[in-house]
Order: C-alpha cells, then sequence, then structure tokens
C-alpha cells in the first residue's frame, strides 16, 4: 500500500487543486508544495523499510501489490520496487517539492495549471519506476509525456511549441516501437504481461534481437544517446527552469532505468551483441556532447548538451557487463539528476534576475552575488567529477568497470576518460568567463539569492557531499539488485578476464575492493582538502 | 423452415420494435404545430435510450437466436453493435438540440432520419444474408443522403448531399454486383452457408480460388470500402465531412462507419483464413495504405472538420488491423475499437460545435487559439478527445489501439503493427497541434463565443467521462468474443 500512496498521492493533490483553485494563488502553491513534501516524506519510510538482503524485488506488502487491473488479457496493476528503482523513486520525489519551490513566483500564467501538470508528472514517473507491468509501465510511459508536454509548450520559452512537438514525436515514434515489443513479448510469456514472471524465464525469447532493439531505441531516445540526442537541446532550451529540471532530473533517467531494468536483464545475449555498437555511440556521444557544450553561447544549452556527454557515461557503464559499472551508473543516474537539476535552478535563477542566458552578459557575478557563486562552485565542480563529491564517484565506478571487466570496452573507455577533461574544460570556462571579471552596470545591482532560493539548493548540496564523502548509504542498498542483473549480463568468455584486474583479482568479491580502493582514494583527496 | 409470422419470437426484435414505434411517435407529433419542436429530440433520446437498455438485457441474458429463416440473427455481435449505434445516436441526439437551434421546422425530419439510419445500421449488423445487409446498408444511406444537405439553403451542405449521393450510389452498386457474382458462384446469399461452403473437412474447396466468387468477395471489398471510407475509395468524406451540418458530419463518421465494419466483419472474419492468403494480404495493404494517407493528408489540414474526417479515415484503417487479423480477438477488438472511436469522435464533433461564435462555426483551427485559458471547459472536452483519438493512456482511445495492435501480434502481421504503431505517433503530430492552438497560442481577434448549452455540455460530459473511464478500467467494457 506504502508504494501506491507515493504514486497516487501527487495525483490527489492534482484533484486538490482543481477543486480550490478558485481560493487564490497561494492556496493552489501550498497545496502543491505539500502534496509534494508530503509524498517525499512518505518516501522516505520507503528507504528505511528497504530490506538490502533481498535480491530482487522487495515483498513486504508495503512495497509491492498485485491486482487484477484488465483480467480479460493478463495486465495487471503490479507495483514493487529492488535497489535501483529505490533510489529513482527516491529522486523523483525529492526533486519535485525542490521544483515546486522553485517555481513559487516565476509562474506568470496559469499557475493552477502548471502545479497540476507538476503533480500529474510525479505519477507519471513515479509509475515508471514501479511498474511490474509491461502495460501498466507503457501507459505510465506514454501518460507522463502529456504534462510534459503542456510544461514546455505553455510555459516555456521562445521556440517552445516546436520544442514541445518535437519531444512528444521523437518519445511517441520510440515508443511505438516499444508497444510492438511488448505486445511481442506477451504473447512469449504465455499472455501475460508480468515482468516478474519475464525476468524469471530461463530460456531466451525468440528475436531476442529485435525484440532488444524496439525497446532499446525507445530508452536510447530518451536517454538521448547520440544520434537520438537532438530533441534535448531544444526541449531544454525551451522548457521553463522547473521542467527542465524534471527533465534533466528525472525524465532522462526513464531512459537508463529502462535499458537496466527491461534490456539487460529480458535479452542479455542479445545486450551483450550489441555492445559492439552501443559502446562506441555512447563514447561518440560523451565526446560530442563536450564539445558542442564547449562552444554554446547559452548557459542553458551548454548544460543540456553536457546531459549528452553525462548520460554517454551512463550508458557506457551499462553495457560494460561488469557489477562496477552498473553500479556507478545507477549512481550516476542520481548524481545527474542532482548535479545537472542543480545546475539548471542556478541557471533559472540568474534569468529570472537578468532575464538573459548568454554567457557573453555576465562577468563578475562572484563579486555582487557571493553566496550565488559559491554554491554554483560546488555544483559546477560536482559536474566534473572532483573527487569529493557525488559526479566522482559514479564517473570513476564506469570507468573502472568498463576498463578492468570488458576487453572490448577498454580502449573505448581511454577515450571517453577524455571527456572528464573536457567537462572540466567547459564547465570552469564558463564559470570563469560568468563569475570573474568585473560585472558590468546591468549587472551591477543583482541580488543574492532569497531563503527560499537556498531552501531550493541546500537540500541539493547536501546530497552532493554526501554521495561524494559516503557513497556507500547509497551503493549498499542497490547492490544486491545491480549484482542479479550484472550476473544475467556477464558473458562468460575466457578473453573478458581482466589483465589489468590481478590487482583486484584476490578472493574478496571484486566490488569490494573497488570501493575500498575508491574509499582510500577518496579519504586521501579530503585529506589533501584539510591540508590546504 | 417454418417462418409464419406467428412463430416469429418477436420479443428478440425489441430494440429495433421500439425505434420503430419511436419513428412513428416522432412522425406523427411533426403533424401538431401545437407540439413544441423539441421534444423530437428528447424523444429520440428516450426512445434509443430504452431500445439500449432492452438490448443490454439481452446481451447480458446470453441471447442467441436465428429469425426468419436463418436471416436475421440476435447474438452477441449484433447486440453489441446495436450498442454502438444507439449510443452514437443518442450522443448525437444531445449534440444536436443547440445545433439546430429554434427553427421549428428544421426539426421533425431530421430526427426521422436519424432514427430509419439507426434502424438500418441495426439490420447491417444483424443480417445472415447479404440482401438483409444490403437493405439496412440503402436504408441507412439514403437517410444519410438527405441529412448530409439537410440545410439547403447552404451551398456547401447541398454539394456534400450531392457527392455522397453519387459515390454511394456507386457503392452500393458495386456491393449489388459483388452479392450477385457471389450468389453465381455460390449459389446462396446467406453469410453462414457461404462461409460452410468454402472448407469441407477442414480442406478447402474449389470455390476458394473460383475466379467468380473472388471477384465477388473484391467487389464487396470495393463497396464496403467506400462505405466506410477506406484508401483508395475514400474521396467523399472530407467533402461530406466538412459541408455537411457538424452533427450530421458527426454522425456519419460515427454510427455508418461501424455498420458498414459490422456487415464486413460477419463476412470477412470468418472467410479470411479459407480464402487464399492474398487476400489477407490485400486487406492488410489496404489498412497499411488507409493508416497512412489518412494520417499524412491530416497534417495538412487547417479547416478542422477536414481534418477530423482524415483523421476518421486513418481510424478505418486501425479498425481493419483487427480484420486483418481475421481471429475472434481480432473481431472483438474491432468491436472495442468502433465504440471507443464512435465515442470520441462525436466528443471532438461535439466540441467543434461547442465552439460557435455567434457569426456562426468556426471551423479553421487557428480560431482555437487562445481558448485554453479563456474557455477551460470547451478546452478540456476538446483536450480529451483528441489525445485519445491520439491514443495516449489513460484514455480508451489507447486500450482500443492496444487491443487491436495485440490481436494483430497474435496473428503474427508484425508489419502491420509496426505500422500502425508508427501511425499513431504521426497522428499525435495534428491531434496535438490543436491542443498547441488552445493552450499555447494567443488569439488574432477575440471572439465572442455563445455560453455553453446544457445539452451540450451534458452530452461532451458523458463522452469524456465514458473514455477516460474505460481508459483507466478497461474491464468494464468487455467485448464479445
Amino acid at each position: 500500500m506504502l508504494l501506491s500512496i507515493v504514486i497516487f498521492l501527487p495525483l490527489l493533490g492534482v484533484i486538490a487543486i482543481a477543486l480550490l483553485r478558485g481560493l487564490g494563488a497561494n492556496v493552489v502553491k501550498w497545496i502543491a508544495l505539500g502534496t509534494g513534501l508530503l509524498t517525499f516524506i512518505i518516501s522516505i519510510s520507503l528507504y528505511t523499510g528497504f530490506d538490502k538482503t533481498l535480491i530482487g524485488f522487495q515483498t513486504n506488502p508495503d512495497f509491492y501489490q498485485n491486482l487484477d487491473w484488465i483480467p480479460g488479457i493478463g495486465a495487471s496493476y503490479h507495483i514493487g520496487i529492488d535497489g535501483i528503482s529505490l533510489w529513482l523513486v527516491l529522486l523523483t520525489t525529492f526533486l519535485t517539492p525542490i521544483c515546486i519551490l522553485a517555481a513559487w513566483n516565476s509562474v506568470e500564467k496559469g499557475l493552477s495549471g502548471f502545479m497540476m501538470s507538476l503533480l500529474a508528472l510525479e505519477t507519471g514517473m513515479l509509475g515508471v519506476f514501479c511498474a511490474l507491468d509491461l502495460l501498466l509501465f507503457f501507459v505510465f510511459w506514454e501518460a507522463m509525456l502529456i504534462p510534459m508536454y503542456f510544461l514546455i509548450g505553455i510555459w516555456g520559452g521562445e521556440r517552445r511549441i516546436y520544442a514541445t512537438i518535437k519531444f512528444v514525436l521523437y518519445t511517441m515514434a520510440g515508443s511505438a516501437l516499444m508497444l510492438v515489443g511488448i505486445l511481442a513479448l506477451y504473447f512469449q510469456n504465455g499472455d501475460s504481461f508480468n515482468l516478474v514472471q519475464l525476468l524469471a524465464a530461463e530460456e531466451s525469447f525468440t528475436h531476442a534481437n529485435y525484440l532488444f532493439l524496439a525497446f532499446f531505441i525507445a530508452f536510447a531516445i530518451k536517454v538521448p544517446l547520440f544520434p537520438f540526442h537532438t530533441w534535448l537541446p531544444d526541449a531544454h532550451v525551451e522548457a521553463p527552469t522547473v521542467g527542465s529540471v524534471i527533465l534533466a532530473g528525472v525524465l532522462l533517467k526513464m531512459g537508463t532505468y529502462g535499458i537496466v531494468r527491461f534490456c539487460l536483464p529480458l535479452f542479455p545475449q542479445a545486450a551483450a551483441d550489441a555492445t559492439s555498437w552501443v559502446v562506441p555511440l555512447a563514447v561518440i556521444g560523451i565526446i560530442y556532447g563536450a564539445l558542442v557544450a564547449m562552444v554554446q553561447p547559452d548557459l542553458k544549452k551548454l548544460v543540456a548538451y553536457s546531459s549528452v556527454s553525462h548520460l554517454g557515461f551512463v550508458v557506457l557503464g551499462l553495457f560494460s557487463q561488469s557489477g562496477t559499472g552498473i553500479q556507478g551508473s545507477v549512481l550516476q543516474m542520481i548524481n545527474h539528476g542532482l548535479s545537472t537539476g542543480a545546475l539548471f535552478l542556478l541557471v533559472g535563477m540568474i534569468y529570472e534576475r537578468r532575464h538573459s542566458r548568454m554567457i557573453v552578459d555576465f562577468g563578475g557575478l562572484a563579486k555582487k552575488m557571493p553566496v550565488f557563486a559559491t554554491i554554483f562552485l560546488i555544483v559546477t565542480l560536482s559536474s566534473i567529477g572532483l573527487p569529493g563529491l557525488n559526479g566522482f564517484v559514479g564517473e570513476f565506478k564506469i570507468l573502472l568497470g568498463s576498463f578492468v571487466e570488458n576487453a572490448f570496452s577498454r580502449w573505448y573507455v581511454v577515450f571517453a576518460t577524455s571527456g572528464v577533461i573536457l567537462a572540466a574544460v567547459y564547465m570552469l570556462w564558463m564559470y570563469q568567463r560568468v563569475m570573474f571579471g568585473t560585472p558590468d552596470s546591468t549587472n551591477e545591482s543583482l541580488p543574492d539569492l532569497n531563503p527560499r532560493e537556498l531552501a531550493v539548493l541546500l537540500p541539493i548540496l547536501l546530497f552532493i557531499v554526501w554521495i561524494g564523502v559516503y557513497p556507500n548509504t547509497f551503493l549498499e542498498p542497490m547492490k544486491s539488485s545491480v549484482d542479479a542483473v550484472a550476473a544475467e549480463v556477464k558473458v562468460k568468455e575466457e578473453d573478458t578476464t581482466p589483465e589489468v584486474g590481478q590487482l583486484i583479482n584476490h578472493e574478496e568479491s571484486q566490488d569490494t575492493v573497488v570501493l575500498e580502493l575508491e574509499t582510500a582514494k577518496l579519504k586521501k583527496t579530503d585529506e589533501e582538502a584539510l591540508t590546504k | 423452415m417454418p417462418s409464419e409470422i406467428t412463430d416469429i419470437n418477436w420479443s428478440m426484435l425489441m430494440p429495433q420494435l421500439v425505434i420503430v414505434a419511436t419513428l412513428f411517435i416522432v412522425l406523427v407529433f411533426d403533424m401538431f404545430d401545437s407540439i413544441s419542436k423539441k421534444m423530437h429530440a428528447w424523444m429520440t433520446i428516450v426512445g434509443s435510450g430504452i431500445a439500449l437498455v432492452s438490448t443490454i438485457q439481452m446481451l447480458q441474458a446470453g441471447t442467441d437466436e436465428t429469425l426468419f429463416s436463418n436471416m436475421f440473427k440476435v447474438n452477441s455481435y449484433s447486440l453489441f453493435f446495436n450498442i454502438i449505434f444507439l449510443v452514437s445516436t443518442i450522443l448525437v441526439a444531445l449534440i444536436s438540440i443547440s445545433y439546430l437551434g429554434r427553427d421549428d421546422k428544421k426539426q421533425g425530419p431530421y430526427y426521422l432520419l436519424i432514427l430509419l439510419a439507426t434502424l438500418g445500421m441495426m439490420l447491417m449488423a444483424a443480417g445472415n444474408e447479404l440482401i438483409i445487409v444490403f437493405l439496412g446498408l440503402e436504408l441507412m444511406s439514403l437517410s444519410l443522403y438527405v441529412l448530409a444537405s439537410y440545410f439547403r439553403e447552404s451551398p456547401a451542405s447541398s454539394e456534400a448531399g450531392m457527392k455522397y449521393l453519387l459515390l454511394g450510389a456507386f457503392a452500393s452498386a458495386f456491393f449489388l454486383y459483388g452479392i450477385a457474382l457471389i450468389y453465381g458462384a455460390a449459389g446462396t446469399t446467406n453469410i453462414p452457408e457461404i462461409i460452410s461452403k468454402l472448407t469441407v473437412d477442414n480442406q478447402s474447396t474449389p470455390l476458394t480460388t473460383s475466379s467468380l466468387f473472388l471477384a465477388g468477395m473484391f467487389l464487396l471489398i470495393v463497396g464496403f470500402g467506400f462505405k466506410v471510407a477506406i484508401v483508395p475509395f475514400h474521396q467523399w468524406a472530407p467533402d461530406v465531412y466538412e459541408g455537411a451540418p457538424t452533427t450530421i458530419a458527426a454522425f456519419i463518421s460515427a454510427g455508418p462507419k461501424a455498420a458498414g465494419f459490422a456487415a464486413f466483419l460477419t463476412i470477412f472474419i470468418e472467410a479470411l483464413p479459407k480464402l487464399p492468403p492474398e487476400a489477407t494480404g490485400v486487406i492488410m495493404f489496404l489498412a497499411m495504405l488507409t493508416m497512412t494517407v489518412g494520417n499524412v493528408i491530416a497534417i495538412a489540414q487547417t479547416n478542422i472538420k477536414r481534418m477530423l474526417a482524415y483523421s476518421s479515415i486513418a481510424h478505418a484503417g486501425y479498425v481493419m488491423v483487427g480484420l486483418a487479423a481475421a481471429t475472434p480477438d481480432g473481431k472483438s477488438s474491432a468491436m472495442f475499437y468502433l465504440l471507443v472511436y464512435c465515442v470520441m469522435n462525436i466528443g471532438a464533433f461535439g466540441a467543434v460545435i461547442m465552439a460557435r461564435t455567434a457569426d456562426g462555426e468556426n471551423l479553421m483551427i487557428s480560431d482555437y487559439a487562445g481558448l485554453g485559458f479563456r474557455k477551460p471547459l470547451l478546452a478540456i472536452f476538446m483536450t480529451t478527445m483528441l489525445v485519445s483519438l491520439a491514443g495516449f493512456p489513460p484514455t480508451a482511445g489507447f486500450i482500443g489501439k492496444l487491443y487491436l495492435f495485440k490481436s494483430a501480434i497474435g496473428a503474427e502481421l508484425y508489419l502491420l503493427v509496426i505500422v500502425g504503431a508508427l501511425n499513431t505517433a504521426i497522428s499525435a503530430f495534428y491531434y496535438l497541434r490543436v491542443v498547441v492552438t488552445m493552450y499555447m497560442r494567443e488569439p488574432e481577434e477575440e471572439l465572442e463565443f455563445n455560453p455553453y448549452p446544457s445539452t451540450l455540455v451534458i452530452g461532451l460530459t458523458l463522452a469524456a467521462v465514458g473514455i477516460i473511464l474505460i481508459g483507466i478500467l478497461p474491464s468494464l467494457l468487455s467485448t464479445p468474443a
């Protein structure tokens, strides 16, 4: 029941707003914020009650429900979470109230519609992460398009209509193929959409390669993997700040989540075969996204292209066929949600003050807005992957897993690593141009962050540091679920035995060693930081 | 077989008889000037409502009989189609009340013809005999020709009626010719008998390859193709929809299309697996062509009625997916889809009627700019219908498409489903464009909209609630297999 409450509470808020919106803007805002916060608070008990020892989905009735939905065709209201979806659920419930608070004063028209869309979106996203029935998953996946379509299309920027239609059509084209795949799986699953049953199936499905493609393309568009990424910069630039935060923070994760939940465990052999082209695409995405981000004159576009680059890392890790890599990817999904979400919020805050996002319009902000500049710096560094902050842990694990445990990916990793350097280039260069130098007359009078904006940003900073310093809080609950996925995809071939792995090929499991390695490094960097 | 009139179980004909009785009541009342003509609409609604209730009762009782020497069937199939027709008729009557206005002269024949057309459709669905199907088809079509040109002072309306009549007459001729050829080949016009002659002991008979028979079947496809507007027999549809009164466009796009499919499915669902595989190929090809052409041309439309016309062509293509599957699953999913389609399409036309101003109708899509915030109720109705037509969850349109695609995948028609699914994405473009216009564009001029007529609001509320409810809990509506 608990999980259902978390999923549908925001929808209750939508209804409440619809009924009470006559009472004025403030009532609407507080209902929205209250719903968002309550959902988050309830969702925390998903973490506290989570049983880390369980492999697969939690069985506690609070976390798992299976009711008949359309008995005629074997579809059920079947929800549950494991260590992977737990974090995405928490990320969603965490970011939504932040978004509501961030949009407090920035919505000029149709405030109630805005808040209703945002909350409806939350239900849709949570449903996607919790559904254990293919049809239910698809329903949430598609239904969530509509509120997002309105968010970009009504409250977006100049070219919002173009952007929103492009976003919807790209996603729909992908999901149309996925629907065909779902239906084909349905008949191979004994006329049932039950995902748990599918995951438990021993032998592989017929036409697994095509089925893999049908799912993968839908997810690759959502991620977005190069070359399906062209909708993303448009959608990000035109979306309102909050729309970008949700888009980067959660929506893109639906794609990577889909890969780790469906593509890898359902079609392990097809996924292993696909590595030969997915990994190059991911690496192209990493470098291409970074290079394009470097030359962007527009702050928001820069962040948008950096997303393409960062998500390339996530896909690289997912196809590393190693527990370490996949774990890094799942962690990196959360990291990217936090860092990029925070970056979009920061860009939005400065846009509200200056009504410009062009880098050339700024300069010397650090003097006028010291608090803003400090927070911006921390988030920038986290996005670059500075040790001690969250981005480092995820990227490190992805690169390590891909390098050590996958002979094919190894040389691609060498190139991918340059993405980390490029990230430092474009982020720090942007930071330098925006923050340092002398402020011109228009930037002279920009006020620093107000308490509401601090309340928006500080919770994110807390987790950025937390994950960076002690990632085990987050890695431990996901470990058994990730290992289960990794065990499925691990192709037992001789040449995948690590060569460099002598170092870590002890009797202990590789993951623990990697963790120790990491924590050792982290401690080192922390000490360095302290001594400085 | 005894077929004296006393042997007939009249209670089996309850829905049809109620419609006939209503028809006479409307006819008689129309003669008295002292009776308010508004009564006609309500009589139509009440009459159809009673017929609907008795249909549902019969359906629940599991009625399965044939009457008139096996010419007329009363089973779950015909009864479910009756539900589709009656629901359409009730919704059309509800949206017509305000549309026809206070002009008394207009009211009587209008409802009379709608009831006659409904009766014709019910005959088509119940026909077990090609001749009965033809009778129903003509009864329906003749009423529709008049209805399409009902606003005779409007040239567009007259043109629509004329076009419909000419092309419809052609279609009827093709259909009749097809019946003649089939009779020549098979020696009967009784549908179950024809189908039983196609196989003997699970072996195909020479009839399945007889060119006379196949030519007859092909002509039937052409005739039905005209009636349900599948490509390449669709050219009449946009002009007729555009010119005819909007309520009648709604009516033509819903019930008659379902009736055409009712007869189409009766014959082809069982015949198709027994015919040479090329026959399924033809149906598949027509389905893909219809979906794609309908959707692609709809993108280019600026007039919302024409856009809905092309969209309704595309939807005929979706229903053909169930037909191509040619399984019980395909049949029941096509029936489900037709019901859902009728409700959402009438709803969409109803929303068009709702957007009337004092100067007349607003038919250009650009006229809908800014309605999202100025006329929220109208915009919500329109959005619900269009989102459902586009097949987004959680609406009935999604469930309908899901069932259709599932049945086709079950029959291993992967290519057809891929084309269908991609078409869904294409269609989203033009449906959402209307939504874009309503919510995301500012109007060029402020239009004075009429206040909402209450009957229209009732009709659209019923349609919208139904669509969302079925979208969330599809098992509320079970189609007979």
